[in-house]
């Protein structure tokens, strides 16, 4: 690329900032690794929990222990991820914080599960909506701001529905909020 | 009468730098250099031209051991850049 250029017209102007602003934007696809990841990590202990409830297992819930190794493994690839970057973007900045925020909400409602009786998956399907929702705007993709829409309605589902159906509830909600838009997500044709 | 264009951005590389640090927080020296497609010298001098001007903020710090040069916008620039884009609208519309 040239340094002085005094003869630039409006339009070679306008297509070097065109260009530019096209060259910065980040790569949506990246993300559906977190949605795929975590949304087969938790379907499989929904439906690990409604099957050791249906067997008489009287701790179904240890299934849930599932979630510490995938912590450890998406806080290790965001780190590497982090350290490999070399632009930072205000989409970038809101979409961690936004994720740090509910991390800490989902752990507040875990700590305090016995106040609610452990009656938590209607609860967190419902508040998944707000993260969930808000990543499809941040990413202007539509299929996960229908995801978002669908915790909602499956965290009603599961307010109506009993106990031991509620993992089956969960499984598909995530289902739909996650795997589906996290595939649509990866294989998505840059715009 | 067009206003005049800020002559320190009606450059080819200094625009492209301008733009892609308008479209993000922060950007390293070797991302700018990939994608103007400049060389490590030149872009060395625009990016201090920007930087005397007052347009952006130049950072240097070390990743483990290799030196790192973060640059990001400031808001001088920011009002810079935008003047500079409605002027180049009034001379697309006219």
């Amino acid at each position: 690329m040239k340094t002085e250029s005094e003869n630039l017209t409006a339009q070679q102007s306008l297509d070097i900032i065109t260009a530019m602003i096209r060259e910065a934007k980040g790569k949506a696809q990246k993300n559906a690794f977190y949605f795929l990841f975590w949304g087969w990590i938790i379907v499989a202990a929904n439906l690990g929990m409604f099957t050791l409830t249906q067997l008489g297992y009287r701790h179904p819930y240890i299934v849930w222990l599932i979630t510490i190794p995938a912590w450890i493994i998406s806080l290790y690839r965001g780190y590497r991820h982090g350290k490999e970057e070399r632009i930072s973007t205000h989409f970038g900045t809101v979409s961690m914080w936004l994720w740090i925020c509910f991390g800490i909400c989902i752990f507040t409602l875990v700590g305090f599960g016995h106040k609610l009786n452990y009656q938590l998956n209607p609860l967190i399907m419902t508040i998944s909506t707000i993260p969930t929702f808000l990543s499809g705007v941040l990413l202007r993709f539509r299929p996960l701001m229908f995801g978002g829409a669908a915790f909602w309605v499956f965290g009603i589902v599961g307010f109506l529905t009993p106990a031991e159906w509620q993992p089956l509830i969960g499984a598909s909600a995530i289902l739909c909020a996650y795997i589906v838009p996290g595939y649509l997500l990866k294989n998505r044709k840059d715009q | 009468m067009f206003k005049e264009l800020d002559p320190l951005l009606h450059s080819q590389l200094r625009l492209a730098i301008m733009s892609l640090l308008m479209s993000v927080e922060s950007a390293e020296f070797t991302f700018l250099k990939d994608k103007t497609n400049s060389t490590a010298g030149n872009l060395s001098v625009q990016l201090d031209k920007l930087s005397e001007a007052g347009y952006i903020n130049i950072e240097k710090s070390f990743k483990g051991k290799k030196p790192l040069t973060t640059c990001n916008v400031t808001k001088k620039g920011i009002k810079a850049f935008e003047d500079y884009v409605n002027t180049l609208k009034q001379y697309i519309n006219k």
